[in-house]
């Protein structure tokens, strides 16, 4: 399932391989203002969860805060 | 609502069924009758006329009635965990804790790390104590619901938001790192006797006492993806340097650049902060001291001045502002 948002912006379903590749470095690229984004990208980086466990925190995050991350939502196919 | 009222004003919303968290002196908190609320001891406050000290007669009240519906819980400190596992969806997790105690040096340590952090956020702060009454005094904090005030436990009022509201964390930390030296810590802790500078294995105290720092006025500042995370110390011995939350492996951080004028600089940066919709806000007790806000306005929404700030983990030196749209 694809979720909307306001502007048409979407959050890829939680299959989509752009999880995977924001667990696997991705996510340190993403240009943020986002306070949680950057602190979570932090905690990506540090952690030492296999990638499936860091993309399901990834998309549960985007999920969460979907309306604050439409400029970020715009990066996820080219990360 | 985020002001400071009389105890009898406060006593009146508590019998009204008026949802609320306190920040005032003991002797204030002691006397507000049983109800929807939790708080946490503290006298310090930043409020439109300026920087305050309150030591009896009234408290600060921050209304969460209007957010949404309200649930309370209270946590040890082997339960902290639940803090944001058993908060809302959507919504947040205004908790309080108080300063010194297993509560918070765990929370300091593990926030960061609870699975839920980034998606049920906690926010809220450290609650504290007159600095005159350091190590006399322990900071407390009060469950509302049965009047209970504890030691070492953390209280919680998960705020149920309404689908359509949007909820926005944010800070102001007036410090920047500096373009010196990178410091790495290869274990959690906040207190540490050694550390890596540019890679090299050193003696932490030293390295301090070297460049003049053991003052404490400027924090260590962490880079978590370019939010910066500030780490204050709290004491430099001989071999052992404490701080006031903890450093983490995988994280580069500098001493800050240091502050000319805090009054100028947060004015400066609260003009630019957006406040509307702010549910809380609190900022802390080391901008207090160490930029002499005692009766200077800076601006912003008023809020207890605290002993550490949480937005998602431990902060410290940090404004936080919650925001609800």
């Amino acid at each position: 399932m694809i979720r909307s948002t306001t502007i048409g912006m979407t959050v890829p379903d939680r299959n989509s391989p752009c999880w995977v590749r924001l667990a696997n470095g991705g996510f340190a690229r993403l240009k943020t203002n986002h306070l949680g984004a950057k602190m979570l990208a932090k905690r990506i980086e540090r952690s030492a969860d296999p990638p499936a466990t860091k993309a399901f925190e990834i998309y549960s995050f985007f999920v969460k805060w979907e309306p604050s991350l439409r400029e970020e939502l715009a990066q996820l196919s080219s990360l | 609502m985020n002001k400071l009222i009389s105890i009898d004003e406060a006593r009146s919303l508590i019998e009204r069924g008026t949802t609320l968290s306190f920040a005032g002196p003991e002797a204030a908190l002691d006397q507000l009758p049983h109800g929807r609320w939790i708080a946490g001891t503290i006298p310090y406050f930043m409020l439109p006329e300026g920087g305050a000290v309150i030591t009896d007669g009234h408290v600060f009240a921050t209304e969460l009635s209007q957010l949404g519906e309200v649930t309370f819980e209270s946590y040890a400190a082997d339960q902290l965990a639940g803090i944001s596992a058993n908060a809302p969806d959507h919504g947040f997790a205004l908790t309080i804790i108080p300063a010194g105690g297993d509560c918070h040096r765990r929370f300091a340590a593990e926030a960061a790390d609870y699975p839920a952090t980034f998606v049920k956020p906690p926010v809220g702060w450290i609650a504290g104590v007159h600095l005159s009454d350091l190590g006399k005094v322990t900071p407390k904090v009060y469950d509302g619901r049965t009047g209970t005030k504890f030691e070492d436990r953390a209280v919680v009022a998960y705020v149920h938001l309404p689908a359509g509201k949007q909820l926005s964390i944010e800070i102001v930390n007036l410090f920047e790192p500096d373009d010196g030296d990178v410091l790495q810590f290869d274990q959690v802790g906040s207190v540490t006797r050694s550390c890596r500078v540019n890679g090299e294995p050193t003696d932490f105290a030293a390295y301090i006492r070297g460049r003049g720092m053991e003052g404490g006025q400027l924090p260590l500042v962490g880079d978590y993806a370019g939010a910066y995370v500030n780490v204050s110390l709290q004491d430099v011995g001989e071999r052992d340097v404490a701080m006031y939350a903890p450093v983490f492996p995988g994280v580069q951080y500098r001493f800050a650049k240091p502050v000319g004028d805090y009054t100028t600089a947060f004015r400066e940066r609260l003009a630019k902060q957006s406040f509307e919709g702010a549910a809380m806000t609190c900022n802390c007790i080391l901008n207090f001291v160490f930029g002499e806000l005692e009766g200077k306005r800076i601006g912003g929404v008023g809020g207890p001045v605290t002993f550490g700030e949480i937005a998602y983990q431990l902060l410290n030196q940090t404004l936080v502002v919650v925001r609800v749209n």
